[in-house]
């Protein structure tokens, strides 16, 4: 217990001790605040007080020599007026109106050339007179593809389908949604005008499909056996069922 | 020190008014030459160029009152002039002749000559023979008249660092100037 006593005398002691400025060194601080020193210092302390005087000491004409230059530089160096700094936003508007200029101009080259999609093609079409869009650019209808149908021999229409929706994949274009050969189911057995109408191809095709059910003699058979998209097209029945 | 005009002549100096940065400029470029000359020798005026052009560019951008832009302005001066000493460290100039030593006088000369007048320049060359980084606190103490707290935010040290460093620069100042005889313009002469 003495010991920790003694040992906390000593820290508090010592601790004083740091926090007091020795004689030089309040002197120091008067000195290096710019105070002046007593009559009772000594002759050194008095003769580095007239030292640190003299360092700080008025502007002399050297120093202030280049006034005229630093002034000039001054004006040279400075930001640019307010006014100037206003071009930014007036520049907004004229960009912005340059892009959609840009943008339309695009749009009509594109359109021009018939590279738009097609309901935007024929979108431009009506209003700027571009070209139509062509058969090849119609958006492929998501259903009736993929699974083969159980009673079409190589047709790929969805199981259960009916002739119609074979129809579509030979190739007919898919405005006319009336099948082909459904004259045909009626005895007519005309086939020719189905034949050239499918023989143009669909997007939905598979690019070989050029024709129809060959008119067959008017077979009342609805079913568009073999037709997977390799058909004629050039229905030469004569629709004598 | 402007003290009570300091925030017109600054708004009018920012807004490009030549005559109240011709004030500011008399007030403050003094000082810093002194400090410069201390920390960086002849390179002192190209520096304080430096470091005016600096101001004007950055002069709209500050806040502060008359303390906080003689701070701003020595940080700058000092880091203008620690760039200087990295550029001349990569190119050293090696002089042919002693000029480099006449320029500034060595703690000798200074200190065994009778000083029969000690001029402003007298005293910096003085100051100047202490280790750079003290003689730059004393500068910054005296000349400038910033406090330790200011000074060590400057130099990046702490304040009892500053208050150390600044002590011991002048005890030696002390020790140096003795013997010599120091007259000071307008008081009578100390003869030790």
């Amino acid at each position: 217990m003495r010991v920790f006593a003694a040992s906390l005398a000593e820290m508090w002691s010592s601790a004083r001790k740091r926090n007091r400025l020795s004689p030089d060194e309040a002197t120091a601080e008067l000195l290096l605040a710019r105070r002046h020193l007593g009559r009772h210092e000594p002759a050194s302390q008095r003769t580095l007080e007239l030292v640190l005087a003299a360092a700080a000491g008025p502007a002399t004409e050297r120093e202030l020599a280049r006034e005229t230059a630093a002034v000039t530089a001054f004006l040279a160096a400075l930001p640019e007026p307010e006014p100037a700094r206003r071009r930014g936003p007036r520049r907004l508007p004229v960009l912005a109106v340059a892009f959609v200029l840009a943008a339309l101009v695009a749009l009509c080259g594109t359109a021009e050339a018939g590279a738009l999609p097609a309901p935007l093609q024929r979108l431009a079409h009506q209003a700027i007179n571009a070209p139509a869009p062509s058969p090849a650019m119609r958006v492929p209808r998501p259903s009736a593809d993929v699974t083969p149908g159980p009673g079409a021999t190589g047709s790929r229409a969805a199981p259960g389908s009916s002739g119609p929706s074979q129809e579509s994949r030979t190739g007919k274009p898919s405005a006319n949604p009336k099948p082909t050969h459904t004259s045909d189911s009626q005895g007519n057995g005309n086939g020719q005008p189905t034949a050239s109408d499918s023989a143009r191809p669909t997007a939905t095709d598979n690019g070989k499909g050029n024709g129809g059910t060959p008119g067959q003699g008017g077979n009342p058979s609805d079913h568009p056996t073999g037709n997977n998209g390799n058909g004629n097209g050039n229905g030469n029945g004569n629709g004598q069922n | 020190m402007l003290v009570g005009d300091f925030p017109e002549v600054l708004r009018r100096a920012a807004a490009g008014d030549a005559s109240a940065f011709a004030r500011l400029w008399r007030d403050t470029h003094p000082p810093l030459l002194r400090y410069l000359w201390v920390s960086a020798g002849d390179a002192a005026e190209d520096v304080a160029a430096e470091v005016w052009l600096e101001v004007a560019r950055r002069i709209g951008s500050f806040r502060g009152g008359e303390h906080e832009f003689r701070g701003w302005l020595f940080t700058m001066a000092r880091r203008k002039m620690i760039d200087r000493h990295r550029y001349e460290a990569r190119r050293p100039v090696s002089p042919t002749g002693d000029g480099e030593l006449l320029d500034r006088p060595a703690a000798d000369d200074t200190v065994t000559a009778a000083l029969e007048y000690i001029s402003t320049e007298t005293a910096l060359a003085l100051i100047a023979t202490l280790p750079r980084d003290q003689a730059e606190i004393i500068v910054l103490r005296v000349v400038v008249g910033l406090d330790a707290s200011a000074v060590a935010q400057i130099v990046g040290k702490s304040p009892g660092a500053v208050r150390v460093a600044a002590h011991r620069g002048l005890r030696t100042l002390r020790e140096r100037v003795a013997g010599a005889t120091v007259t000071s313009p307008g008081r009578g002469g100390v003869t030790l």
